[in-house]
């Protein structure tokens, strides 16, 4: 399925995985938790279906309860105490606290399994080609070689299984050797081929002032109507936070603030922060629907 | 003589501006930690100060505008480094990661050592999935590849199988294990405790163990072809250690 959020522009992306990823972080409420593992897996069975599915189910819920069950085992504060260990007690708040740390180490790596399908490199480039030059050219630089170097070792090891010098001849140490060998090849081939490549990137004037880069990017207006309300509700959410809505204390005891109406709203606007890309994706379906059924 | 003069100068920079940066923009998120969060916030804290530390080796790598032979140089030992844990990716822990950033960090100096190591986790990363650990793994392998070069510099590491072997062990038991796992224990856990910090590092020891040992391999095996080749190109081009 085509996802209408990685369509927009590389900076509504970054800010928007930075700010959700972040306040997932920061936020040990239990509705922000709640309302953030359940966005992260909406987005992410969306972005990768059956697979992301199978994923949340077979890795990510075995490590909830691995990481809810260590909490309090390790940790004896808390007032109500339920039971005794080996003379260690086991306190309510710090189950409590197991689950909701759990849960947030959760839907941080879902998140960043999101992250990691719709921040795609490229778009990492070209956010960071301007302010760090050189070293953003080290990094797309090097994830061209890595299928290079790929390529070039098969090609290598074809030549040398020619002279019966591949890794598939010979005796387990002739093997190892041999293969010792391919790589001391693929080396001595990258070097002297990414030499090349420096002098010929200097004779077309890399480096000099007034050069441009290419990117297929434009921010237009549907980016920033969407950047807009990503940053009116980060701003509501550090409103929030300043009035201590989204705090709270575990230990000793557990402490929350009341729900009330400014609370029942900064809640909705955390939840619309992080469903903005699902939003978009149905309202993208819709759109699409009705023009399909005009023809 | 000249690129003496530079060299001294840039380190001083660097010093500069680290020392700024730890002196001042540490204890202030240590102390918003503190204040604003209720100390209660120790992975958001841990990992600001992290980058922090990584920050003056990027300005100062890119306030000196390298060259492109340079550049290119820190990229290819990255590929490798990047394809050689791609190809032992379905072993857990065997990665020759360490192994080729302290290599590169010997032949090619310091800085050159925390780019690759950095650069290559960040990079290995994007083809295995980013995380929560990203900053931390960056962190640990720069500084490897940092110290390799440092030490080597010093006279205190040669570069022979033996004195890189035990510098590889020690480090990725010490520097490796020791930060992953603190950060392991930051990411979900409330409060702070010994306890816990030793039950982390005691179920961390298999897993550190096959590292630093897969590293001593990888450096028996890879370290002699490797330097000869790496220093007949410094040799062959002319180029700088950084």
């Amino acid at each position: 399925m085509k996802d209408t959020f990685s369509g927009l522009h590389p900076i509504v992306n970054f800010t928007y995985f930075t700010a959700v990823i972040l306040f997932s972080m920061f936020f040990m409420h239990p509705v922000f938790l709640g309302f953030s593992l359940v966005s992260a897996l909406i987005y992410s069975i969306y972005l990768n279906g059956i697979k992301a599915a199978k994923f949340n189910f077979l890795y990510m819920l075995p490590l909830l309860l691995l990481v809810a069950l260590i909490n309090p085992l390790f940790n004896h504060e808390g007032v109500t105490i339920l039971l005794f260990i080996n003379d260690n007690p086991i306190t309510y708040e710090s189950i409590i606290y197991g689950i909701a740390s759990a849960t947030m180490f959760i839907s941080v790596i879902i998140w960043f399994s999101c992250y990691n399908s719709v921040v795609t490199s490229d778009k990492f480039i070209y956010l960071f080609g301007k302010i760090i030059p050189s070293l953003s050219l080290i990094l797309s630089m090097t994830l061209r070689f890595v299928p290079k170097f790929k390529a070039q070792i098969k090609v290598i090891s074809n030549a040398q299984k020619c002279i019966g010098r591949d890794v598939s001849n010979g005796n387990v140490l002739q093997r190892a050797r041999n293969g010792i060998k391919i790589i001391s090849i693929l080396i001595t081939w990258a070097l002297e081929n990414s030499i090349e490549t420096a002098d010929s990137m200097k004779c077309r004037g890399y480096g000099l002032k007034g050069r441009t880069s290419f990117s297929n990017y434009r921010f237009d207006k549907r980016d920033k109507s969407v950047l807009g309300t990503i940053c009116g509700l980060i701003l509501l959410m550090i409103f929030g936070m300043v009035l201590g809505e989204n705090t709270i204390d575990y230990f000793p005891s557990i402490i929350f603030k009341e729900i009330t109406i400014i609370s029942a709203i900064v809640y909705i606007g955390y939840a619309a922060l992080l469903l903005i890309p699902v939003a978009l994706n149905i309202m993208e379906d819709i759109k699409w629907y009705h023009l399909k059924s005009k023809i | 003589m000249q690129s003496e003069l530079n060299e001294s100068n840039r380190i001083s920079k660097r010093l500069v501006l680290t020392a700024a940066i730890i002196l001042i923009a540490v204890p202030l998120t240590i102390a918003f930690g503190i204040f604003f969060l209720d100390d209660k916030k120790y992975y958001i804290i841990s990992l600001l100060i992290i980058i922090y530390t990584m920050i003056p080796f990027f300005i100062s790598f890119e306030k000196r505008r390298p060259q492109a032979r340079e550049l290119l140089v820190i990229a290819i030992l990255c590929a490798i480094t990047v394809a050689g844990r791609a190809a032992f990716v379905m072993l857990p822990q065997v990665k020759p990661v360490a192994a080729i950033v302290i290599i590169s960090g010997v032949c090619f100096g310091p800085t050159s050592g925390f780019l690759v190591g950095a650069v290559s986790a960040f990079v290995s990363n994007i083809f295995f999935g980013q995380g929560p650990s990203t900053p931390w793994q960056m962190f640990c392998f720069g500084l490897i590849g940092f110290l390799a070069g440092i030490l080597f510099r010093k006279g205190i590491i040669q570069k022979s199988r033996f004195s890189l072997c035990i510098f590889g062990g020690i480090s990725v038991i010490v520097i490796y294990g020791g930060i992953i796992n603190l950060s392991a224990l930051l990411m979900f856990s409330a409060k702070f405790s010994w306890k816990a910090l030793m039950t982390i590092y005691a179920a961390g020891i298999p897993f550190d163990l096959v590292h630093a040992a897969s590293t001593m391999f990888f450096l028996v095996v890879l370290s002699n072809p490797m330097i000869v080749i790496l220093d007949r190109i410094k040799k062959k081009y002319g180029l700088i250690e950084t």
